[in-house]
């Protein structure tokens, strides 16, 4: 992990401002992300996963700069991108893709597949308008549907290959790093596997950077370089993908890993599962110290007080719990 | 990667279906909405072709053969002046229709241009915008109506006497242009608020579409994103509302003329035959009885197709 990292995520933070009651007359601050850290490099899949609401989107979208950063830092070739406006981030978009988690409402209904696929390339100068049809039959067929699909609408298209078509209009800029926002939760199981596939198949063929966003434990397993696992709105545990699966050292990945069934009836028998007490707090009003305090099976008079440090316990593997830091020194 | 998983049901080329093309076979089926369709193309081909096509000028007196009933000659009769009225209420086609399409048009300029702004860019346009809408809306039409006619009418109808004497331009004596200029004017001023709140509700709903968010993370510019999703989105409703707007900008130069502050004789406008006609209505049923129903089943038609519009374009609405 030396390597110049892609992209590097700094102290990231973001709040929601909302207002609450019937007429909208207190506000409130949804804290979403606080203090979110990490390096993404060339080539990986790095995975996030976590509860629902934990951060993991707004992570995605807050590197996008689809939401305005509340802080930090999000650093791409030497470029913070928090600090540009739509104008300046252009150039780097075609860099940035993202594939959203449901196709159907992402695609403009009034627009063929091959418009869809077609409007990025014209946009950023890709191809001349002579090339556009070879270009968006090569893009189809790399994500596998065949070149007639061009004339279709997305009204006429099947889960599956509404993906297929979203994918491939985020490969049409040409892209470095894509943020697959649950990008298979919508769909099948049988047309998840296709499409994990096809995702895998073009990483390869493109040289693509996933910042892979689910909360399928298995399809992670499957797929990742390194995980990250979220409990509302902080990074809990960040490590390569067998040290978290085999030996996973925060609370709270511990907890989240038990939950995953076996296959094999005789383990499953056997698993013992760590149910955590209780439901994850509110984001309006996050616990102070470790936010994961309130469920954790160890907690300390520490926990409750104190934010853990961002730590690596191990070369690569980090981690934000006190019960490791302290047993590290 | 070959991975080409085709299924082959699908293999076959079948035409891909626009959303234009799926609502047009929806409202097909609506036989409300063809026959509406099909009154207002009639009245359009009557607005465009009809004054040549009929036998009489509309306004030609053949004063040995007043107050006719219905005959072969005459197919609604004649008035009291001897006027042919098939060819006097096929000229109020003409009116209706010309004025209907252009207030809808300024009104629709207008109210898209305004609407749009307000939805797009938020506070403060849109405060000011909608505090716009609030308060034209919240002046009686009539009223602002007959005030624009009564203190407008005379000072135009003396320059343009003015003009006549110094240039003897025989432009300038057709006062039909003040009456037009103020009808559209003034019906146009009323008529954008909808339009203006439409469009802003439109714009607002479909900016926080999924597919604009993902239209902002291709990286495509403002204008890109407005005239290639914003709009054709946004489209459905409005012409919905634009063709029930026709029917009902119909109605309103109709009860305008009916009043004297609009299209003024001898210019034939329905409302004003209207007008005409009910004074001798129980002598000569058929001169108010031919403009009203002419009337009548011109704003039912912009109804239906306006309904079947609706249904067609907005399917989730219906069962």
């Amino acid at each position: 992990m030396s390597a110049e990292p892609l992209l590097r995520v700094e102290n990231l933070v973001k709040h929601f401002h909302v207002r609450l009651g019937a007429f909208g007359e207190k506000a409130a601050t949804v804290y979403a992300l606080d203090d979110v850290s990490l390096d993404i490099q060339e080539g990986e899949t790095l995975s996030l996963v976590g509860e629902s609401g934990c951060g993991k989107s707004t992570t995605g979208f807050t590197i996008l700069n689809l939401h305005r950063a509340s802080g930090g830092k999000v650093i791409y070739k030497g470029q913070d991108l928090t600090r540009l406006d739509e104008k300046h981030m252009r150039p780097f978009r075609r860099d940035l893709q993202i594939v959203f988690q449901d196709p159907y409402s992402t695609l403009n209904p009034r627009m063929t597949v091959g418009e869809a696929v077609g409007e990025p390339i014209l946009f950023h100068k890709l191809a001349t308008k002579t090339e556009l049809k070879d270009r968006i039959a090569t893009l189809l067929s790399d994500v596998g549907l065949p070149a007639r699909f061009a004339s279709r609408y997305p009204h006429e298209l099947s889960g599956g290959q509404r993906q297929r078509v979203v994918i491939a209009r985020a490969l049409a800029c040409q892209p470095k790093f894509i943020v697959c926002d649950e990008a298979i939760s919508a769909l099948d199981v049988s047309i998840q596997a296709q499409i994990i596939n096809l995702l895998l198949d073009l990483q390869e063929k493109y040289r693509l950077t996933y910042l892979f966003i689910a909360h399928d434990l298995a399809v992670v397993r499957h797929i990742s370089t390194r995980v990250g696992v979220m409990y509302l709105g902080r990074l809990a545990e960040l490590a390569p993908r067998d040290a978290l699966f085999q030996t996973p050292l925060h609370p709270y990945t511990k907890a989240l890993l038990s939950a995953v069934p076996e296959t094999d009836p005789e383990r499953e028998r056997n698993r013992k599962r760590q149910i955590l007490q209780g439901d994850v707090p509110s984001p309006l009003n996050p616990p102070s110290g470790c936010r994961f305090h309130t469920r954790c099976p160890i907690a300390m008079e520490v926990c409750s007080k104190v934010v853990p440090e961002w730590k690596a316990a191990r070369p690569g593997h980090l981690v934000a719990c006190h019960a490791i830091n302290s047993d590290l020194s | 990667m070959t991975l080409v998983q085709t299924n082959p049901a699908m293999a076959d080329e079948e035409p891909p279906v626009s959303l234009w093309r799926d609502a047009w076979h929806r409202l097909k089926r609506n036989k409300l909405a063809i026959f509406g369709l099909g009154i207002v193309l009639l009245l359009a081909f009557a607005a465009i072709f009809g004054p040549y096509l009929t036998p009489y000028d509309f306004l030609s007196q053949d004063l040995a053969a007043r107050n006719q009933a219905p005959s072969f000659a005459h197919l609604f009769g004649t008035d009291d002046l001897g006027r042919d009225v098939f060819s006097r209420v096929v000229y109020g086609t003409r009116t209706a229709f010309l004025v209907a399409i252009v207030v809808t048009v300024i009104a629709l300029a207008i109210g898209t241009t305004l609407g749009a702004i307000a939805g797009f860019f938020g506070d403060p346009y849109d405060r000011l915008i909608m505090w716009l809408t609030d308060m034209t809306m919240s002046v009686p039409n009539l009223l602002l109506v007959v005030v624009i006619n009564a203190s407008l009418k005379t000072p135009i109808a003396r320059w343009m006497e003015a003009q006549y004497m110094a240039t003897l331009n025989p432009f300038y004596r057709e006062t039909i242009w003040i009456d037009f200029l103020l009808v559209f004017g003034s019906m146009a001023l009323i008529s954008w608020p909808p339009y203006a709140r439409l469009v802003r509700a439109q714009v607002l709903s479909i900016r926080s579409r999924p597919y604009i968010t993902a239209a902002m993370a291709l990286g495509l510019s403002n204008r890109i994103i407005m005239t290639r999703y914003v709009v054709p989105n946004a489209l459905g409703p409005l012409i919905v509302s634009v063709s029930a707007g026709l029917g009902t900008a119909m109605v309103l130069e109709s009860a305008f003329s009916f009043l004297g502050v609009g299209v003024n004789p001898p210019t034939p406008s329905w409302g004003n035959m209207i007008a005409d006609g009910l004074r001798v209505w129980q002598h000569y049923p058929h001169l108010l009885a031919a403009p009203a129903a002419v009337l009548g089943l011109a704003s039912v038609a912009f109804s239906f197709l306006g309904d079947g519009l609706n249904d067609a374009l907005n399917p989730r609405g219906t069962k």
